[in-house]
């Protein structure tokens, strides 16, 4: 079974050579057959060998392919080969399954879109860039899958590049990641300086002997490799590619945001967590920047009005909750929160395309309300998935936020005040992603007559992958229950042979595991579930039964104060204490911050460019004896650096 | 300081000034007879290193043969004066080109400066007679143990014809180019 | 002066792949005034080529010396010939067709690429400063001549005098540091100076140091180092495109030969030499990528990323040390593919009536050739440095060269650079697949020759994308037998 690994990503390479070389050559049922099938292909064969794996006694649970040795010169020796273990396990399943749905559902939502094959060819390329970077049993072919996803996502953000804004994300995606490479590729090359390789096990073997637990080197590796997970899973600072990101179709906003991409930087930190553990410092940079974003973008979504926006935020959030477990050094929680993310996240989004499609592409939620009846499968299913991303017992999401909450608590690296940042952010997600379900759904109808008349529920297409995924955001999370439950946390289990290595296994309390303070977890737990039903009070009070005093408060924030007196002062004076500051406060990071800072950074960057270029055009004049003088203020130069140097 | 060192200065400052004075002229044939000055100049010199081979050559070449062949193509060109030099270059670029030219010099001195004159072996009038820069020395060192750069000479000197023929030779419809549209744009596009 | 070599003791065989070479060049020329034979003139070329790289190959384990120690052939200098013979041979195939539409096929064009080949092949086969002097010539009067071979364009014929100009001036420099040396020194043999060297140091140092700075400011005009550079953006932009490609090629993989050979396999005991290539390498591969941005001309562009890219090879003169020295090999064959590459498709793009290269020119054909425009992306995306190009590898090796040698900041200055390139090779991706087009689809008509030059540089950029260790092998096989 193992020597079909390489078939995984393989597949829909095929794919997309298929749809690539063919475009606009074959009709639209073979592309989406090629396209929807190779991915199905490669997710059955990762479930077989997600089995074949597990028939495995854990400690065999190690298998590498090499396919052929890629540079085998000198002490540098890289193949292409391919890793399955239980962590590219899980990576496979949930790329190639989630990708797949996505696939499904892209044949609906894009069925009358021209670019329908290069549609087709391009998922199936960042797919296969995917399963790469997962796949891979080295640095420098993740690096290859990495630069590849970012390709792909440059490629399909900027889908409809006669939309200049379009082009514009994509661009931008591109260049944020670029940056993030930049780190990664510094740190590879300090990992390669110091241990003499890039192959992964031979790098977390050697590295306890290479360098001091805790010194300079091994944090300045480990925090060059997270700048390109901040890159690449969009954390404070990067972050700010990907709410732009929208602008591709939604179904790659789906993939982007769920199942490929994004994960990248949790999947890469997971998978050198033993580099980590040799490097407090650099995991509590981690666990900062992860708490902080995590914060601070459930803080802009609730701001925002757009549906994809607020989605997009809070991607940005939840994924600052599997940094925030990474940095705890509870890395499965990370991974389990990673995978639940992956179902109801992809469901949402396709839940939001679904809704956008029936509302003839209009994407402002004040423009919508009431679709409940007019959206019968969406409606639920997205409902399902907020319960999830919301944290309500029973639904995928809540077991793995919870986990990751209590490691924060709990871990050995962990810190009372990240989980109270963790715990707030709970409240938050609760807060503005039932905000968005009232707002949509429930309430007045607020869309034009046109729109209203257009109104549909998707095609079977569509709608088939969102009851899948919706089944998923519940069942989901049940392999990894607490054993406050009184069962086996399947995934902890499945997960350990990869998250307990030889080293620091001895030291204590590292990968914290739950049950050594049983009446504090309840009592955490409790105090959660509680924050998260006042928050769906809150929000249903505010976007269903008094939409009023949302937009009393909103008129209020925005200076115009003459609704201080009112029915609601009480309650109001309550929120705003609370709310006001953290809206102004979201307001100021969303349009000081994000715009200003770093787009002025960005842009300012470009100016520099561009501005010594200005200056250097002047050297080249055209005129022959201007470059002489140059030519010979070189020579000077260049001598009197010989001669008197 | 005897006649050699006397000898030496003088020719060393004629051909130096009249180098200058060629490449300052504005007037072309003022410029080649100073070049052929410089170069009678440096024919001197080749002969107080007891290269009488090379003296002649340069002689009979450079200032015989080539230099007429300059005056030819200066008279058959028929510049006059000051008369089609383009443009005078910018104060500002007057200014750098003699500051980075005299530093140039500067730096030159400054490095043979290094090395201290040694006059007692320079010079003819010491030097004990051998067939040392003859003819038949001359040829028989390039014959056997130069005879690769010789030859390559050889090869350089065909590139030069032939790219010489090739860029002088009369091109058929040079009067109207194809291709490109008007040629005044073309200029401003090389010159940004 | 007695030890006179005898003309009879010498090997030929040493020469051969010149001699090839040159007696094709001697052919053509006697055809020219045959009208009716002057088809044959690139024929016989592409045959002379053919043959002269089987030569070459045959050469490789075959290290001697001869002409009195003024030729000396070793697998370092093999190891080049055929870079100048690939990249020469590819060049002929582009220019045959862009000459035959512009009106401009002429034989002499060919003997001309013939002559220039031999030039850079002496350059590389010799340790001798006058012989490398030389080849430098030889070399570089066909290149002024074929800058300004479309006669009937006026940037042509600028291209070539600026080139011709600028190349004197260059040369004059070259020689007085030759004259310095030899001062110093009393020979031009470098294995005899390096055998002295801690004599001459401590006796002519400055002489010693004064003459290296000028030969690095000669040889450093020909690969377009930064401040010497400034020819390089009208030179190439006025020459005929096919004659750019090789222009940004194979003298540049010759002044390279020269200088990899001179200032790390004897000068680099000169401590301050890694420091000076430190700041002409940063200086170089930035000023290059900055005034690459912002360019609406694709050739001037390409003009300035092969000024970056001499940049990026310079970080192995900055380094020294077998390994980076493979790296720069590595590098140059690599960046013969790709570069060539995309001149082939610019040659193509160009002989559509009324093109200059200028980049709204590129509108379009993502959707009028998609194949074409297909090859240019990986082109770009070679040039770029990404993987599984070869591109990539290229960069990985001399960077991680760098950083294993300590010059960490090098590394990174590097890896920036590349970054910041990356937005000039996109925007042609950007703009042939999505910028709209107006008016009619272009015509492209792709002949056999330039197939197969595009066949070739494309299997080769993404071939040793994948399986780049044969070739990192045979770059370091060329240095062991030298050693």
């Amino acid at each position: 079974m193992f020597d079909y690994i390489f078939l995984v990503p393989l597949i829909p390479l095929l794919g997309f050579i298929f749809n690539g070389l063919l475009i606009g050559r074959v009709p639209r049922p073979l592309i989406s057959l090629v396209g929807c099938l190779t991915v199905g292909v490669s997710f059955i064969l990762s479930v077989f060998l997600f089995f074949a794996l597990k028939s495995l006694p854990a400690e065999a649970r190690f298998i590498e392919q090499v396919l052929f040795s890629w540079i085998p010169a000198g002490s540098f020796q890289v193949d292409v080969a391919f890793l399955l273990d239980p962590l590219s396990a899980v990576m496979i399943l949930v790329v190639s399954g989630v990708g797949f749905l996505i696939h499904v559902y892209s044949v609906g939502y894009m069925h009358s879109d021209p670019g329908y094959g290069r549609y087709f060819a391009f998922l199936n390329l960042f797919t296969f860039s995917m399963l790469t970077l997962v796949l891979a049993n080295n640095f420098l072919l993740m690096f290859v899958g990495w630069e590849g996803v970012g390709l792909c996502s440059y490629l399909l953000i900027g889908f409809w590049f006669e939309k200049k804004s379009a082009s514009d994300a994509g661009k931008k995606a591109f260049i944020v990641n670029r940056i993030g490479d930049f780190g990664f590729l510094l740190g590879m090359f300090l990992i390669f300086w110091q241990v003499g390789s890039l192959h992964f096990d031979t790098v977390m073997k050697t590295a306890p002997l290479v360098f001091t637990a805790g010194g300079g080197l091994i944090t300045a590796a480990c925090i060059l490799l997270f700048v390109g997970a901040i890159g690449k899973s969009a954390q404070i600072p990067l972050y700010v590619w990907l709410p732009d990101a929208m602008e591709g179709p939604t179904p790659v906003s789906a993939l982007i945001h769920a199942a490929t991409m994004v994960t990248a930087g949790v999947y890469m930190i997971a998978r050198t967590h033993d580099l980590y553990l040799m490097a407090p410092d650099a995991l509590m940079v981690v666990a900062v920047i992860g708490a902080a974003t995590a914060f601070f973008a459930a803080t802009i979504g609730l701001a925002q009005n757009d549906i994809k926006r607020v989605l997009a935020y809070s991607t940005v959030s939840q994924l600052g909750y599997m940094f925030l477990a990474c940095g705890v050094a509870s890395f499965a929680a990370g991974i389990f929160h990673l995978m639940t993310h992956a179902f109801f996240k992809a469901l949402l989004f396709l839940g939001a395309g679904s809704v956008i499609h029936a509302m003839s592409a209009e994407q402002n939620m004040r423009k919508m309300g009431g679709l409940k009846k007019y959206l019968p499968i969406t409606y639920p299913t997205m409902l399902v998935a907020t319960l999830a991303i919301a944290g309500i017992p029973g639904f995928s999401g809540f077991f793995s936020k919870d986990e990751i909450l209590w490691k924060s608590f709990s871990s050995h690296y962990g810190h009372p005040f990240l989980w109270v940042i963790g715990f707030v952010t709970a409240g938050l997600t609760a807060f503005y992603m039932f905000r968005l379900i009232y707002l949509t759904f429930h309430g007045q109808e607020r869309m034009d007559d046109k729109t209203r008349h257009h109104l549909h529920e998707s095609p079977r297409t569509m709608t088939v992958p969102l009851v899948i995924l919706a089944v998923l955001s519940v069942v989901g999370g049940w392999v990894g229950m607490p054993h406050l439950f009184g069962v086996t946390n399947y995934f902890e289990h499945w997960m350990e042979p990869v998250m307990t290595p030889g080293y620091n296994a001895s030291e204590g309390p590292l990968l914290a595991s739950g049950g050594s303070d049983t009446g504090m977890e309840i009592l955490l737990m409790v105090l959660s579930v509680g924050l998260v039903l006042a928050a769906i009070y809150a929000a249903r009070y505010y976007y269903q039964k008094n939409i009023q005093a949302a937009t009393a408060l909103r008129e209020k924030l925005s200076g115009l104060n003459k609704l201080l007196v009112n029915k609601y002062y009480v309650d109001e004076i309550y929120g705003a204490v609370i709310v006001r500051p953290v809206v102004y406060g979201s307001i100021f990071l969303w349009k000081v911050v994000d715009v200003v800072l770093i787009d002025g950074l960005a842009n300012g960057l470009a100016t520099i460019a561009r501005d010594m270029a200005e200056v250097l055009r002047h050297m080249q004049s055209g005129q022959v004896r201007r470059y002489a003088t140059l030519f010979v203020t070189g020579v000077l130069l260049v001598i009197a650096y010989f001669v008197f140097g | 300081m005897n006649l050699d060192t006397i000898v030496f200065l003088v020719s060393a400052v004629v051909a130096v000034f009249s180098a200058t004075m060629m490449i300052s002229q504005r007037n072309t044939v003022a410029s080649v007879l100073y070049l052929i000055l410089s170069l009678l100049a440096q024919a001197v010199l080749y002969i107080q290193l007891s290269a009488l081979f090379l003296s002649a050559v340069l002689i009979i070449v450079y200032a015989g043969a080539i230099m007429v062949l300059f005056l030819f193509v200066v008279m058959l060109l028929n510049l006059r004066g000051n008369q089609d030099l383009g443009d005078k270059p910018s104060p500002v670029s007057r200014i750098t080109k003699y500051l980075v030219s005299i530093l140039l010099v500067v730096e030159l001195v400054f490095i043979i400066r290094g090395i201290g004159f040694d006059t007692g072996t320079v010079g003819i009038m010491t030097l004990a007679a051998d067939d040392f820069g003859s003819v038949a020395a001359v040829a028989r060192i390039l014959f056997t143990n130069y005879l690769y750069p010789f030859e390559l000479t050889g090869v350089l000197l065909l590139v030069a014809i032939v790219g010489a023929v090739v860029v002088s030779k009369r091109e058929k419809s040079y009067e109207t180019p194809a291709g490109s549209g008007n040629m005044p744009d073309d200029r401003k596009k090389v010159e940004i | 002066m007695t030890d006179y070599v005898s003309i009879l003791s010498i090997d030929l065989s040493l020469v051969a792949p010149e001699l090839v070479l040159l007696a094709a060049a001697a052919l053509i020329l006697l055809f020219i005034p045959l009208r009716k034979m002057v088809f044959l003139a690139p024929v016989i070329a592409a045959l002379a080529f053919i043959l002269s790289f089987y030569l070459a190959v045959g050469q490789w384990h075959y290290s001697g010396s001869g002409f009195a120690g003024l030729v000396t052939c070793d697998s370092f200098g093999v190891m080049f010939k055929l870079i100048f013979l690939l990249a020469s041979f590819l060049s002929l195939l582009i220019a045959r067709r862009f000459f035959v539409i512009k009106g401009i096929d002429k034989p002499e064009f060919y003997a001309l690429l013939l002559f220039s080949v031999i030039g850079m092949m002496v350059m590389a086969n010799t340790v001798d400063l006058v012989v490398m002097f030389l080849g430098l010539e030889i070399m570089s009067i066909p290149l002024y001549v074929m800058a300004a071979f479309n006669r009937r364009s006026l940037e042509s014929n600028e291209a070539g005098i600026k080139y011709f100009i600028m190349g004197a001036f260059a040369s004059a420099f070259l020689l007085m540091g030759i004259a310095f040396i030899y001062g110093a020194a009393e020979t031009t043999d470098f294995r005899r100076i390096v055998a002295d060297f801690s004599y001459i140091v401590a006796n002519y140092r400055i002489y010693l140091y004064a003459g290296t700075a000028l030969i690095l400011v000669g040889f450093g005009f020909k690969v377009a180092i930064v401040p010497f550079h400034t020819w390089v953006p009208d030179v190439y932009q006025g020459a005929p495109t096919p004659v750019t490609g090789f222009f940004s090629v194979a003298p540049k993989a010759a002044g390279f030969a020269v200088m990899l050979r001179i200032f790390l396999y004897g000068f680099e005991r000169i401590e301050l030499l890694a420091d000076i290539f430190w700041v002409l390498a940063v200086l170089t591969m930035t000023v290059g990528n900055i005034m690459a941005l912002r360019q609406d001309n694709v050739k001037r562009m390409l003009a300035y990323s092969s000024i970056a890219h001499a940049g990026y090879i310079m970080i192995a003169l900055v380094v020294g040390g077998s390994e980076a020295i493979s790296a720069a090999m590595f590098y140059l064959v690599a960046y013969t593919f790709f570069n060539i590459g995309a001149f082939a498709v610019v040659t193509i793009l160009e002989t559509r009536s009324g093109c200059k290269s200028d980049f709204v020119e590129l509108a379009g054909i993502g959707k009028a050739t998609p194949y074409l425009s297909a090859v240019l992306a990986l082109f770009m995306f070679a040039l770029a440095g990404f993987p599984p190009t070869v591109g990539f590898f290229g960069k990985f090796y001399l960077f991680s060269a760098a950083v294993k040698a300590g010059y960490i900041w090098l590394a990174v200055i590097g890896v920036m650079n590349s970054f910041v390139s990356v937005y000039y090779y996109l925007r042609v991706i950007k703009t042939s697949y999505m910028d709209p087009y107006e008016g009619q689809p272009a015509v492209v008509k792709l002949v056999p020759s330039i197939f197969l030059v595009l066949i070739i540089t494309a299997v080769g950029t993404l071939g040793l994308g994948f399986f780049p260790q044969k070739l990192l092998e045979l770059s370091q096989a060329a240095l062991f037998a030298f050693l």
